[in-house]
């Protein structure tokens, strides 16, 4: 299978729904990816035969060598000549030179897979129907190489209704047009979906604390979701807490508020199952064009359902990069009754940081430099 | 209708408020005592702790080592080395001559404080023994908050004072509680409060204090090394340096700020510099089959196993940088990681006995490279430099705000009048008063 080839049976895969899991089709699919990727891209065929995992040494998915997030800031880890770029994606950081970022040379793919799993767990019944969108994010004018912004653009012009526009301007939440939405949407008790920034959201939250209980209330059906971190741009609220306050703020059910996991580095995202399954228990949701694994740092094997180890991720909507992603985040297996494998937990990075004392945290003498190179 | 709301006391409030009950009236029979007195009385715990024998020692290595994730084999190498480095006789020539105007003058008196406040931060127990005799020789009672990775040193610690002199004991209390807990606002009430923690949260405990109040505060610092190229063609003296890194970094799995988490190789051949990998990575396979690292976390090992694929794959990809060129080299033991990286680009330090090592081409560069991470440097162990390169190196390195120079093998053995983050022992947590 070719490259086109590839992306033609994603996509048809894409536009099923519900969501259809194939292990065989998903295990055909990685290992044609990974061959096409290991001629593509000397860097990582490099890397793999290093590892001397090379298409002719893999049989299975979960041997594809994983590449760490961290070197998309070293490496254009990409799969097509760089005149072809159409898009290139940064991550957040506070130096141009140490951000990670993911080129592509086609858009089709990466949006395909961002609606589909929008559709799926976040707006349900409300699909083609329209609905008011804010996003509490600056726009993709206003930033040009985030990721987030970009999706936030894709929603909207895929699904968004009248009213529907973005909050967050010059990096000032504007507080008086979101209020004007929900107001709006209260007249004509349609839900409204607002979308941000988990730090935005904690401003926001701080910007309205004294607000009168029902100043904020939005019509039933409404939803929220959130994403992302919160270091250097808000206080630290956990995730938990968070929820619970929007929640309470925007006056509708916690299951309604729904968390996504995604990074630049991929060309898909993972959204908490509690809209979709609101009785099961809340977990990521992994479409079925990618497969989480949960690994033993030190040997790369998957370990035991319930066992915390280190997210690697498959994600075949990652045609023009890597689809082979090791993350320094940890998480855990999330399984139902019968031992299925249903989703995933993610359990942060933060373990063991007081155990570090009085020594450096893991990136203060990245910080020290980027201080001096910002100020 | 009366609206009636009963507040339960806070049981770990109602102990700290205890305590510090019992260390004002401890803390009058600790200021009828000379400080003469004082000091002998301290002099001599310590000097129970630091004999070649010493019994508390012996039971602190079994005690702390029970309950920490340290092999109990590097806590005792690692008490044994850093307790037998502090001499009692230093402690009291420091101590006269931080006080000189208050022992050689009338009209200069200590003024203690009514108690001091420890707040224990990290994983290694000197720290929190030091921050807790030093008030007690000025006359301050002391209330220890306990490290949760440390449970051990206070209690013990508590008894040794016990056994050499009732009221330096009686002016000590220790409890261990969360930093969520309410008890903690009790206890920054304290006139006097010492810290040792992340930058972060010196950050927010400052914001919670009077500007009245005495903050003594230990922040994040870490220690690097710096070779010369006079070693390049001594392989005797490569051995001895890789030896002692190897033992600097092996000691507490690398997690004090002691630990040297990169070693700069200035001016050195680049097959020197792959040489010097090779016998260091060597040297801390040596040392862990004395000294074995202790349990890491999921979350370290996922931080290792992170940075030794990034390094894999920059040097899988066969990029070189500078001139000569240099690629990068990773040397991966079962314990252990050394990264021989192409450049100086700052990157992540892991700790737990991962080592990076990184090529200067001369001293003038080195200053730029440390340049960023002013203040942030704590100590630093050289060789291979001629006596003048020596002192240039030292003068730069101190204006970098590094608070000693010493030898590979030494970082981790400070004399206890080192001082920290560049700070006197005693003064900072002193009170003077002056007459006429």
């Amino acid at each position: 299978m070719n490259r086109s080839e590839i992306e033609t049976d994603l996509l048809e895969w894409m536009k099923q729904t519900p969501w259809r899991a194939d292990l065989v089709r998903f295990e055909r699919l990685a290992l044609a990816l990974f061959r096409f990727q290991y001629e593509a891209c000397e860097p990582y065929a490099r890397f793999c035969r290093s590892l001397e995992r090379t298409p002719r040494d893999i049989q299975r998915f979960d041997e594809i060598p994983a590449v760490p997030t961290g070197v998309f800031k070293e490496f254009d880890l990409c799969c097509f000549d760089l005149d072809a770029t159409v898009k290139t994606f940064r991550t957040s950081g506070t130096s141009t030179d140490r951000r990670g970022r993911l080129r592509l040379d086609t858009l089709r793919l990466y949006e395909a897979s961002l609606l589909s799993s929008l559709r799926e767990t976040f707006l349900g019944d409300l699909r083609g129907k329209q609905p008011m969108l804010r996003f509490l994010s600056p726009s993709e004018e206003e930033a040009p190489d985030s990721s987030l912004s970009h999706m936030f653009a894709t929603l909207l012009a895929a699904e968004g209704g009248a009213g529907s526009g973005f909050d967050l301007r010059d990096g000032q939440l504007d507080l008086d047009s979101l209020g004007r939405a929900r107001q709006r949407a209260g007249q004509g008790g349609t839900p409204i979906l607002i979308l941000g920034t988990s730090f935005a959201f904690v401003h926001f939250l701080d910007a309205t604390a004294k607000s009168p209980s029902d100043t904020w209330k939005l019509p039933e059906g409404s939803r929220v979701m959130e994403t992302g971190g919160f270091k250097g741009r808000s206080r630290i609220v956990p995730r938990e807490i968070l929820r619970s306050e929007l929640a309470s703020r925007f006056g509708i059910p916690e299951i309604s508020v729904v968390n996504q996991y995604g990074m630049t580095e991929l060309g898909s995202q993972f959204y908490d199952s509690s809209w979709l399954d609101p009785d099961g228990p809340r977990r990521k949701l992994a479409p079925p064009w990618t497969r989480v694994r949960i690994v033993d740092p030190a040997t790369g094997q998957d370990i035991a359902a319930g066992e915390v180890g280190m997210i690697v991720i498959h994600d075949l909507a990652n045609t023009g990069s890597i689809a082979a992603i090791q993350t320094a985040d940890l998480g855990r297996a999330v399984r139902d009754a019968a031992g299925e494998t249903i989703g995933f937990d993610i359990l942060g990075r933060s373990e063991g940081a007081e155990q570090r004392g009085c020594s450096i945290a893991t990136d203060v003498m990245l910080d020290a430099s980027l201080r001096e190179t910002t100020t | 209708m009366t609206h009636l709301e009963i507040k339960w006391p806070d049981a770990m409030v109602e102990q700290v408020r205890a305590a510090r009950g019992r260390l004002e009236r401890a803390g009058e029979a600790l200021r009828a005592m000379s400080l003469e007195q004082r000091l002998q009385s301290t002099a001599r715990i310590l000097g129970d702790w630091t004999a070649p024998d010493s019994p508390w020692r012996r039971e602190l290595v079994t005690a702390f080592a029970a309950d920490s994730p340290f092999h109990e084999d590097t806590v005792r190498e690692g008490l044994d080395a850093a307790l037998r480095a502090w001499k009692p006789e230093e402690l009291i020539a420091c101590v006269r001559r931080e006080l000189a105007a208050v022992l050689e003058s009338d009209d200069v008196v200590l003024s203690p404080f009514d108690w001091t406040a420890v707040l224990a931060g990290g994983t290694i127990p000197m720290p929190t023994m030091l921050s807790v005799l030093l008030p007690l020789i000025l006359g301050s009672p002391v209330l220890l908050r306990e490290t949760s990775n440390d449970g051990a040193t206070a209690a013990l610690l508590k008894r040794s004072l016990k056994a050499q002199n009732g009221t330096l004991a009686r002016a000590f209390e220790h409890l261990a509680f969360a930093a969520e807990d309410v008890a903690f606002d009790t206890l920054l009430e304290a006139p006097c409060i010492v810290a040792t923690g992340s930058d972060e949260t010196i950050r927010s405990l400052s914001s919670r204090l009077r500007p009245s109040q005495r903050f003594l505060a230990y922040g994040h610092r870490f220690s690097i090394g710096v070779l010369g190229p006079a070693l390049e063609f001594d392989d005797e003296a490569i051995g001895q340096a890789a030896e002692g890194f190897a033992l600097d970094v092996a000691r507490w799995d690398q997690t004090g700020c002691l630990s040297p988490v990169v070693v700069y190789l200035v001016g050195f051949d680049p097959s020197a510099e792959k040489g010097f990998a090779r016998t260091i990575s060597r040297a801390l396979e040596k040392v862990a089959r004395k000294m074995p690292r202790g349990e890491i976390t999921t979350a370290v090992a996922a931080s290792h196993a992170n940075e030794r694929a990034e390094a894999r794959m920059r040097q899988a990809s066969g990029e070189t940088s500078g001139d000569p060129p240099r690629q990068t080299m990773s040397f991966e033991g079962g314990d252990y990681t050394v990264i021989l990286e192409a450049n100086t680009e700052p990157r992540p330090a892991p700790l737990y006995r991962f080592l990076r090592l990184m090529p200067v081409d001369s001293l003038e560069k080195l200053a730029r490279v440390l340049g960023p991470f002013s203040g942030q440097i704590s100590n630093v162990a050289i060789a291979g430099f001629s006596p003048g390169e020596v002192d240039a190196l030292r003068r730069s390195l101190f204006h970098f705000g590094a608070s000693r120079v010493t030898e590979p093998g030494r970082l981790q053995t400070p004399p206890i009048d080192w001082p920290h983050d560049g700070m006197p022992l005693l003064t900072p947590i002193a009170r003077f008063a002056q007459s006429g």
